[in-house]
């Protein structure tokens, strides 16, 4: 009879805010898995009640990791709320200053968060394991001094635009409250072809960014790998050799179904918001990708629901649209396996229940065909999805990687199409009513509601990526992705279970960022062994 | 060399964010140059749960030395003083938070959160959140106005939503290099070197100061923001304009006011209606004055700062 051990860890370190995941392990490979949130501030509380514009300076800190995506929802909940005219060149700072938050967090994730694992003892045998630690060490290591240290340069650019980074308030209903000149648009222009050439080329790609743009498919990527020893020993390729060796695409599939809110709209086709003109705005399309139907189709807010029958609030067990949410916690939050464990709720789509978001969601969705033809496309990681069996841990890191010279070349758009001389606000009249603001923060789909009533906020709510992803059982017993991606985790060694933090890391959940944010643990014998 | 152990309460981690972008020192810096182990951090640390709670019992227990105990958040105290809102390790943040304090040879508070409660504290403050040794202006918090660290300081405070890297890296340095006697604390214990001078020192707009020339709405190149925009600038202790932010400018003078957010009240006026970005005045004179400035002062100053005015203040000067 083959024995079922239960294994609590917690912390899983480097998920930001830490996160507690307990899982059951049968003869070494997990079969079930539990997520759980353990902090919870109550931003929604605070929000109640204020200033309509407080969400602008508290939302932006509810993760200093989002805080431009953050900023960015919050603003277009305004714009949507007030009915705001919002200029060109506002919408492209907005868009500039989220992709140099992300620009930044590119390197700090990948090296700062999730190669340190490739340092692991448990991958010694690996052929790669020596290279992996001369690389990736923390603190020591080449790529990761140069990586960490560099990704505080996209976001000078936002300090040229919002005075700093982290948590500037500079997206306002209306517009922004920069006018950059001409010397931080060049400024803006050097420090992006510092991070090209001193990162992107030299480290992560090995070659120009031209030459990665001309990889449409799989065979294309495999073709590169092999073309020059510079490809197959840039960090990239690096990585792939290492992750496929390790057997990273071997296992973290999880919920098979993705989600994305689109992001960036277009500087001309958003300059008069409404919550349902977004879609046919954002360069970036939205959507939801099923990959066992293979089927693509948009995403509206109006398909999502939240359930807390898992989760520790007192609001019934329906499946609520946001705007009819009360947020009302619990005051003993005991952890029950079988009932409520967690300061996530469970999100779901209406039809089409838990969705994975992320990275990998959004590149899955930009292969779709659907949405507008204007908009986006981009069918690489698709391909690789489709000819490399789903998702997985390495796929997960690929996908976010390969965003990068897009958000590159979406940066050099803004900074072209600034017209100095032209706009940035255009002050709007404050009035009630309901609004909905989203983008993709770096690590997924992020969106703010909002209800201004007599000139205050009578609801606020934020889904954040990691809402989605970290989300415990819903109202129908159906696993939260990352625990529907933790099972079937093989796990060499339980006392260093390297594997459970590969594959939450992997989602680079960001548990503060789901504002109900969380800290570790499980109160018991901590990532403890016990068999039962 | 020293050892650093950073742990994070109520947080949003954008402090770490922030020290991430250090430079001269970088956050690399600190361990290859100036000898500084890094025993754990959050978002950096390698060990995993079990590891990790091993290391904190050698703190605690003293078989390991702990020489700068750092924290970034609020102290979660909800619900009813528990601290269960906030768990780590298997049990409540706060009590980690006292037993490393107890041990730790500095004890350095990280941020707003960490210092005065900050963001989480905002009324009606869900989490009963309080900062190490602060709660908003009054002395105590988490730790009680009597706290000492072993080396006989109070926490060291480096507010701000977020600390900038530089004020983070000085003290760790200062602490590491043994310069810690030339770390003077203001009443509420901020290091004097960052936290004596005001943000408006440097300013861009100081002149539209001066002459009482007022941005009246966002976007503009010209224009001072304290009058109408609601900028905190002239009484708000920072060196924003001083050392300025990611290398490169300040709020101010990208055009966003100043928020006041290295002062304990931060955010002011807990955000009520009406009070965001708006300067709160009665009978047309602002409720809170420059610092030290009463109001008859004020008056006069003003009256005769427009009297004196410039034509060109009144237009743009950092143009295109």
């Amino acid at each position: 009879m083959s024995q079922v051990q239960t294994l609590d860890i917690s912390p899983v370190g480097r998920v930001e805010g830490d996160l507690d995941v307990r899982v059951d392990i049968t003869d070494g490979v997990v079969t079930s898995a539990w997520t759980q949130a353990e902090l919870f501030r109550g931003f929604e509380l605070i929000l109640k009640d204020k200033d309509p514009q407080a969400g602008l300076v508290v939302t932006p800190r509810a993760c200093g990791i989002c805080g431009a995506s953050h900023l960015t929802c919050a603003a277009w909940a305004l714009d949507t709320a007030w009915q705001t005219e919002v200029p060109r060149n506002a919408i492209l700072a907005r868009n500039l200053g989220q992709l140099t938050e992300s620009l930044q967090s590119q390197p700090r994730y990948f090296y700062g968060l999730y190669a340190i694992d490739l340092t692991n003892k448990n991958y010694r045998k690996s052929k790669y394991y020596d290279e992996a630690v001369k690389r990736f060490s923390a603190f020591t290591g080449t790529s990761y001094e140069q990586g960490v240290t560099i990704s505080g340069k996209p976001v000078e650019i936002y300090a040229l635009l919002g005075g700093q980074w982290p948590h500037s308030s500079f997206m306002v209903p209306g517009g922004v409250m920069c006018a950059p000149t001409l010397t931080d648009i060049t400024r803006a222009w050097s420090l992006l072809e510092y991070y090209k050439k001193n990162w992107l080329e030299s480290h992560w790609l090995g070659c120009s960014l031209e030459r990665y743009e001309q990889i449409q498919s799989y065979d294309d990527f495999m073709v590169w790998l092999d073309e020059s020893p510079a490809h197959a020993n840039s960090d990239l390729g690096f990585y792939w050799r290492m992750g496929q060796d390790i057997g990273l695409d071997t296992y973290g599939g999880g919920a098979g179904k993705y989600v994305s809110w689109g992001y960036l709209p277009h500087e001309d086709k958003y300059q008069k918001p409404t919550i349902d003109g977004r879609n046919a705005a954002v360069i970036m399309k939205s959507g939801v990708y099923d990959s066992k139907t293979d089927t693509h189709k948009v995403m509206d807010q109006k398909f999502l629901r939240e359930n807390t029958n898992h989760a520790w609030y007192d609001e019934g067990s329906a499946d609520v649209h946001p705007f009819d949410r009360t947020t009302k916690p619990v005051q003993k939050n005991t952890i029950d396996h079988n009932g409520k464990y967690s300061w996530s709720t469970a999100v779901s789509h209406v039809d089409d229940g838990r969705l994975e978001a992320g990275p990998l969601a959004r590149q899955l969705i930009a292969g779709g065909q659907h949405g507008e033809s204007w908009q986006h496309q981009d069918g690489l990681i698709l391909d690789m999805f489709k000819k490399m069996g789903g998702a997985s841990v390495h796929l997960r890191q690929i996908g976010r990687m390969h965003e990068t010279v897009k958000l590159y070349r979406q940066a050099e758009r803004c900074l072209r199409e600034f017209k100095l001389n032209d706009p940035w606000y255009i002050k709007p009249r404050e009035r009630d009513g309901r609004g909905w603001g989203a983008t993709e923060a770096i690590r997924g789909a992020l969106c703010h509601w909002i209800e201004v009533k007599d000139g205050k906020i009578k609801n606020y709510q934020i889904i954040a990526p990691t809402t989605w992803n970290v989300g415990p059982r819903d109202g129908k017993g159906q696993l939260g992705p990352i625990e529907q991606a933790l099972i079937g985790t093989p796990i060499a060694d339980a006392s260093d279970p390297v594997e459970v933090g590969h594959v939450a890391r992997s989602f680079d959940s960001c548990l503060v960022c789901t504002v109900h944010a969380h800290d570790a643990k499980t109160g018991k014998e901590l990532a403890r062994f016990r068999t039962a | 060399m020293a050892n650093l152990l950073w742990l994070q309460g109520g947080a949003c981690s954008g402090n770490t964010m922030s020290f991430l972008n250090a430079e001269e020192p970088s956050a690399c810096d600190l361990v290859t140059d100036f000898g500084i182990t890094v025993l754990w951090h959050p978002s950096l640390g390698v060990e995993l749960g079990d590891n990790l709670k091993a290391l904190l019992l050698d703190l605690t227990s003293g078989r390991k030395p702990l020489d700068i105990f750092v924290f970034e958040g609020s102290v979660v105290n909800a619900p009813n003083g528990t601290g269960e809102w906030n768990r780590f390790c298997g049990r409540p943040m706060k009590d980690w938070v006292k037993e490393l304090s107890a041990v730790a040879a500095f004890t350095v508070a990280v941020g707003d959160c960490a210092t005065w409660g900050g963001i989480p504290a905002t009324s009606p403050n869900p989490s009963e959140s309080v900062g190490l040794q602060f709660l908003k202006r009054a002395n105590g918090g988490a730790l009680g106005a009597g706290y000492k660290s072993k080396a006989g300081l109070p926490v060291i405070n480096i507010p701000g939503c977020p600390a900038h890297p530089d004020w983070i890296t000085q003290i760790v340095v200062a602490v590491a290099t043994g310069r810690t006697a030339d770390i003077t604390l203001d009443e509420f214990q901020r290091p004097k070197t960052f936290f004596q001078s005001f943000t408006q020192t440097g300013c861009t707009r100081n002149m539209h100061f001066a002459y009482k020339v007022s941005a009246t709405e966002f976007g503009q190149r010209k224009g001072c923001l304290f009058y109408d925009l609601g900028c905190r600038g002239p009484m708000t202790h920072s060196p924003c304009n001083r050392i300025l932010w990611n290398r490169q400018s300040s709020k101010t003078r990208a055009g966003m006011p100043c928020m006041g957010c290295t002062e304990p009240e931060f955010p002011f006026f807990d955000l009520a209606p009406g009070t965001v970005f708006k300067t709160q005045t009665v009978m047309g004179v602002p409720k809170d004055m420059p610092t030290g400035v009463d109001k008859k002062g004020y008056l006069a100053l003003t009256a005769a700062a427009k009297n004196a005015a410039p034509k060109w203040a009144e237009e743009d000067i950092f143009v295109v």
